[in-house]
């Protein structure tokens, strides 16, 4: 890249800084109203303790790592292998999702459990089954069914969703990582023997990677577990509170945080802080 | 492989090349003629890599590679006419660096054929033991056929990717500074071989040694600032040349 040693003068530095304060801004505003809504009015935030079967939650436990081991670690690479193998580097989907995989795997995991809450349980029906706060009873029962899979399985596929969106920005990132790490000349030997590109990736590129791209792979799960006290809260939010709607003014400002998250990564494209590129 | 010697296989018109809006190299012509080796010889940066790696348009993967002009293979057109992957089958080529593929000395050597599907193992060992021979490393690697060729020394390892290369069975095999990590004794080996193998393909050569380029070519061209000085036969260039750059490069009074 011709623009690797640029920097923005101070004209682009105030805008960068000013969309930064803004992102900012909106996304404590956003903090805010969520805290608001939920915790600072009307909670019922359950404090009854329950030991519950642990043979299910286990089962539960593995069935969940093993769908979004499957889900997000498979598109994470593919994503990556597309980006890096396929796509020119001038490119703009190439330049759009960099920059949102970039700010996705910066996003600290209780943003995520904010979505959940905002967005996904509201949205999803499953409050319209379980119909808020259960009888004390019940909670037992409820847990066994969502832990082995059985019964309601919305809360389910919503955490798999969740730490799906948390885990492929990672996968992603690492994998990248892995296939810039495969040496240069080693391709162009290959290309010079007139191998083709499909020859060239699985005889070489695949091989070399590997053991980077699993590496990445369980960091990034590892990661997902060390966040699982979200689940945790996705969990028993599921019962104990019942966010509304958006409201217009909420829906404003998540188009906006949006809006600037894409901005945002295109500038970052612009003027980036260190060239992670090869040649 | 037909043809006799002192034929054009390569028919370079008025190329220019730039990475994105910076010139690299500018107005070249010249011909490359058959079974013989075509040297060229410049300063570090004065775009030998790239004009040797636009014959198997390696230059291909180089993002902002632009070009404009002809190169003629064989009378049709490199990269107009032709598709990349068989241009890189009949125009191998031999890095700086030696690069090791995975797997056996035997595996690396079958590379080229095995991407051809040649599958079968008296064929493979066949065509192992020919370009082996060819480049000298049979006697030394024989026994250590399947073993993995990093014990070899870097000499070695050139010589196996000069093999390597080989066993595509290429027309025009080109040399981008092959003895640049070399100590003295393995560069004559290459340069012997190198020799050796103008006698059934044509070798094109980069190189910033002066005297290796005097050596092992017939044909010689000095590339300074991007322009093609000087371009004819070795001897001329060596000690008759008719730009006065030229001669000061290879007496050694500049670069």
């Amino acid at each position: 890249m011709n623009s690797l040693m640029s920097r923005p003068n101070p004209k682009q530095k105030f805008a960068l800084q000013s969309i930064a304060l803004l992102t900012l801004g909106v996304v404590s505003l956003l903090v805010w109203n969520v805290l608001k809504k939920t915790y600072l009015s009307d909670v019922q935030v359950s404090s009854v303790a329950r030991v519950s079967d642990p043979v299910p939650n286990l089962l539960g436990d593995i069935y969940f790592f093993l769908s979004i081991s499957f889900l997000g670690v498979l598109l994470g690479i593919t994503c990556a292998f597309y980006l890096e193998e396929w796509l020119p580097e001038t490119n703009w989907v190439r330049c759009l999702i960099e920059g949102q995989v970039s700010i996705l795997s910066g996003v600290p995991s209780l943003l995520y459990g904010l979505l959940v809450v905002t967005v996904f349980l509201p949205y999803s029906g499953a409050f319209q089954r379980t119909q808020g706060f259960p009888p004390a009873g019940d909670l037992n029962t409820a847990s066994l069914q969502v832990s082995s899979f059985q019964g309601d399985t919305t809360l389910f596929y919503i955490a798999v969703l969740t730490f799906v969106l948390l885990v492929v920005p990672r996968v992603i990132k690492a994998t990248q990582e892995a296939l810039r790490s495969v040496p240069i000349p080693m391709r162009e030997s290959a290309y010079a023997l007139g191998a083709n590109r499909w020859q060239v990736l699985t005889k070489h590129v695949v091989p070399l990677s590997l053991p980077r791209v699993i590496a990445g792979a369980c960091r990034a799960m590892s990661c997902a577990l060390a966040v699982s006290a979200l689940f945790i809260g996705i969990y028993i939010s599921g019962y104990t509170i019942q966010p509304g709607r958006m409201s217009g003014r909420f829906a404003l400002f998540l188009g906006a945080a949006l809006v600037l998250s894409i901005f945002s990564s295109f500038l970052s494209q612009r003027y980036p802080l260190a060239s992670t590129r090869h040649t | 492989m037909k043809t006799e010697k002192g034929q054009p296989i390569l028919n370079i018109r008025n190329l220019n090349i730039w990475y994105g809006d910076k010139g690299i190299l500018s107005s070249l012509s010249f011909e490359v003629q058959e079974k013989q080796v075509t040297a060229f010889i410049g300063p570090a940066n004065c775009g030998k890599s790239t004009l040797v790696r636009c014959f198997n348009r390696l230059n291909d993967f180089t993002p902002n590679f632009k070009f404009t002009g002809e190169i003629l293979f064989k009378g049709s057109s490199l990269y107009a006419e032709q598709d990349a992957t068989t241009v890189r089958k009949q125009i191998g080529m031999v890095f700086r660096r030696p690069t090791l593929f995975r797997g056996s000395i035997h595996e690396n050597v079958a590379y080229a054929a095995r991407i051809s599907n040649v599958s079968r193992t008296s064929e493979l060992n066949a065509i192992v033991e020919k370009n082996l021979r060819r480049t000298g490393l049979w006697n030394e690697v024989e026994g250590i056929l399947d073993e993995t060729p990093v014990q070899l020394s870097t000499g070695q390892q050139q010589l196996l990717c000069v093999a390597r290369a080989l066993a595509a069975e290429p027309e025009v095999l080109i040399f981008d500074e092959p003895c640049g990590e070399l100590d003295p004794i393995e560069t004559v080996k290459i340069e012997t071989l190198m020799r050796e193998l103008a006698n059934d393909c044509t070798l094109i050569f980069a190189t910033n040694k002066r005297r290796q380029a005097a050596r092992v070519s017939d044909v010689a061209g000095f590339l300074y600032g991007g322009e093609l000085i000087e371009f004819g036969a070795t001897e001329k260039i060596f000690t008759n040349p008719q730009d006065s750059r030229t001669e000061q490069y290879v007496t050694g009074r500049m670069g």
